[in-house]
């Protein structure tokens, strides 16, 4: 079975600052993966890579099978364009830490607005839809709120339903939580586990290792542009077995 | 903590309101101020040569309300037109297209340095220039073909010296506007899937818009005071009227009145409408604004003098 991601020999520099040198992994379908590593070590722009936010300078990415942002054409690769990219956008949903919610439309209107018009889906059929994930993040009360008017947690889990209302097939999430009060990280984290268990794939960038330890069937450690290690988080946070690793755990362990 | 007990000429502290503090340079310099303008609202009203019957017969007259009407006329179009052009210039100078971002770049550069009087005239004698304009393959054979003095009358000058003006001082606010607009907004709609037109219509633009808004009701204004350079043309606005009217007349003065009067009432009009805009902007999206919200004239308080002085 080919995984749903793939990612073989992702390299990205930013003019010769070489941020991710050669990463290689493997999502397949129903998976969590927690990705933790030092501030800088190129945890975002692994994420942004994967759906092109960022264009690697090297390697690619491919989602089942077909590689996301070029195409062949005979024997010669071409570049996508924004609008070509856009279908493979959506079947990859993106959570960011800053939330970036429409600010000029409510909690329903931010969900809605990519089922119809990316995909045509008649309002009636987008709203009820919408009211049904927007319960699922406990947002449906603030439905016709304006992001102004939200905390940040319900900011985020109002963005967790309009990215799954494009119904993807995986979920990109870069520090959800960050951004967040500590009393506000919980309701995330909660929205974030009933995703997991519902089945979705996710592959999660996050400082918390909690979640990481929990909710993870895989977890990868990247320092310096490379993953250091990988593996199930209970053999990783318990038993890691390079230096660097322990350095991370037990600075990030104390902190907390 | 012991206090001081009141003593017996002088009320306790907690039961008094202190005396607002005056500031006397703002009371006398405000009374020399009054009394001009109440000297020179006298001249205005007691002068014999602005002939106040004469203005009130001629404020009404047919002529000068068709003249108020193109004068409208004009700013509607020339702003409508400046702002699509602007809108379109803005996207092709933020584009990554060498060709468009150059394009619009000489536009700009163009049409901010030639004063609009200059251009309209130019716009008017296009003729001299190309007596023919006509439609059809570049190099080729043409499709159709119109005679320039039929398509240009002054009014299409005017429009087209107006609009073009507009346009590129709308193209840069307008670009302004859109860089305003957090990166992580095209991102987050780019990740459900829209295409680029779809972004910029439905997210970057209306958060754009917002905040293009108030200068934009700022070149409204100046829009309807630069259509009077339009009586050049000959095109009957509501100066070339009331100027018409006079060279018959020679009730130069009074006519002028007229003219001044109306421009002043459609610019408080639209300074109206510009607060109200701007006033709902500023609140908070989803709350509700009145109009009697509306404050002209805000107080400028120090945080010493509001505090309330409980009873
Ligand atoms: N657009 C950019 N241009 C230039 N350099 C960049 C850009 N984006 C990221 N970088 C650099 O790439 C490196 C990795 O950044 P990245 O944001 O991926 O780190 P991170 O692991 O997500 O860190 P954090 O935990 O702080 O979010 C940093 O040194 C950063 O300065
Ligand atoms: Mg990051």
């Amino acid at each position: 079975m080919t995984p749903l991601l793939q990612v073989e020999k992702l390299r990205k520099a930013f003019g010769t600052h070489e941020v991710l040198r050669g990463i290689d992994l493997q999502v397949n379908r129903g998976e969590v993966i927690c990705i933790v590593g030092p501030s800088g070590s190129g945890k975002s722009t692994l994420l942004r890579c994967l759906n092109h936010l960022e264009k690697p300078t090297g390697g690619a990415v491919f989602l089942m099978g077909e590689p996301v942002g070029l195409r062949w054409k005979g024997r010669s690769l071409h570049e996508m364009t924004f609008n070509e990219l856009a279908r493979q956008r959506q079947r990859m949903g993106m959570v960011f830490q800053g939330f970036h919610l429409f600010p000029h439309k409510t909690a329903l209107e931010n969900v809605v607005e990519a089922p119809i018009i990316v995909k045509g889906v008649p309002r009636a059929q987008a709203e009820a839809e919408a009211m049904t994930l927007l319960d699922k993040v406990g947002m449906r009360d603030r439905a016709h709120y304006y992001p102004a008017q939200l905390s940040g947690g319900q900011q985020q889990r109002t963005a967790i339903a309009r990215s799954l209302a494009m119904k993807p097939d995986l979920m990109l999430f870069d520090e959800p939580t960050s951004a967040l009060d500590p009393e506000l990280v919980g309701e995330v984290l909660a929205t974030m586990r009933h995703l997991a268990d519902e089945g979705m794939t996710m592959v999660v960038v996050t400082h918390e290792m909690g979640f990481a330890r929990d909710v993870a069937d895989h977890l990868v450690f990247m320092d310096g542009g490379v993953i250091v290690e990988e593996g199930k988080p209970s053999e990783v946070l318990i038993n890691p077995r390079h230096d660097r690793t322990r350095a991370f755990l037990s600075r990030v362990i104390s902190e907390t | 903590m012991k206090r001081p007990a009141p003593s017996a000429d002088r009320p306790s502290i907690h039961d008094i309101r202190p005396v607002p503090a005056r500031n006397v340079g703002q009371w006398l310099g405000g009374a020399v101020l009054l009394a001009m303008g109440l000297l020179f609202l006298q001249i205005l009203v007691t002068n014999g040569n602005m002939k106040w019957p004469v203005v009130a017969d001629y404020l009404f007259d047919a002529k000068i309300l068709a003249g108020l009407g193109m004068t409208l006329l004009l700013t509607v179009l020339a702003m409508v037109l400046g702002l699509a052009i602007g809108m379109v210039l803005a996207i092709m100078r933020l584009s990554s297209g060498r060709v468009f971002q150059w394009i619009s770049w000489v536009w700009i550069w163009f049409f901010r340095g030639v004063p609009p009087l200059v251009q309209m005239i130019f716009w008017y004698n296009l003729a001299l220039l190309l007596p023919e304009i006509s439609i059809g393959i570049p190099f080729g054979p043409k499709l159709v073909s119109w005679n320039t003095n039929d398509l240009i009358t002054p009014f299409t000058a005017a429009i087209m010296g107006l609009a073009f003006t507009e346009s590129a001082y709308a193209a840069e606010m307008i670009r302004a506007g859109i860089q305003a607009v957090n990166p992580g907004q095209t991102e987050a709609a780019a990740t459900l899937g829209m295409t680029r037109a779809q972004v910029l219509r439905r997210i970057v633009l209306p958060q754009a818009l917002r905040i293009v808004i108030p200068p934009i009701g700022n070149d409204t204004i100046s829009m309807l005071k630069f259509t009077s350079l339009v009586s050049v043309l000959a095109l009957p606005d509501l100066l070339y009227s009331a100027q018409m009217i006079y060279a018959r007349t020679y009730q130069t003065i009074p006519l002028l009145i007229v003219a001044t009067l109306w421009y002043l009432l459609l610019t408080t009009v639209l300074t109206i409408c510009e607060h109200m805009i701007e006033h709902r902007l500023k609140a908070a999206p989803g709350q509700k604004t009145r109009f009697w919200d509306l404050r002209f004239f805000p107080r400028h308080r120090s945080t010493h003098q509001s505090a309330e002085v409980q009873p």
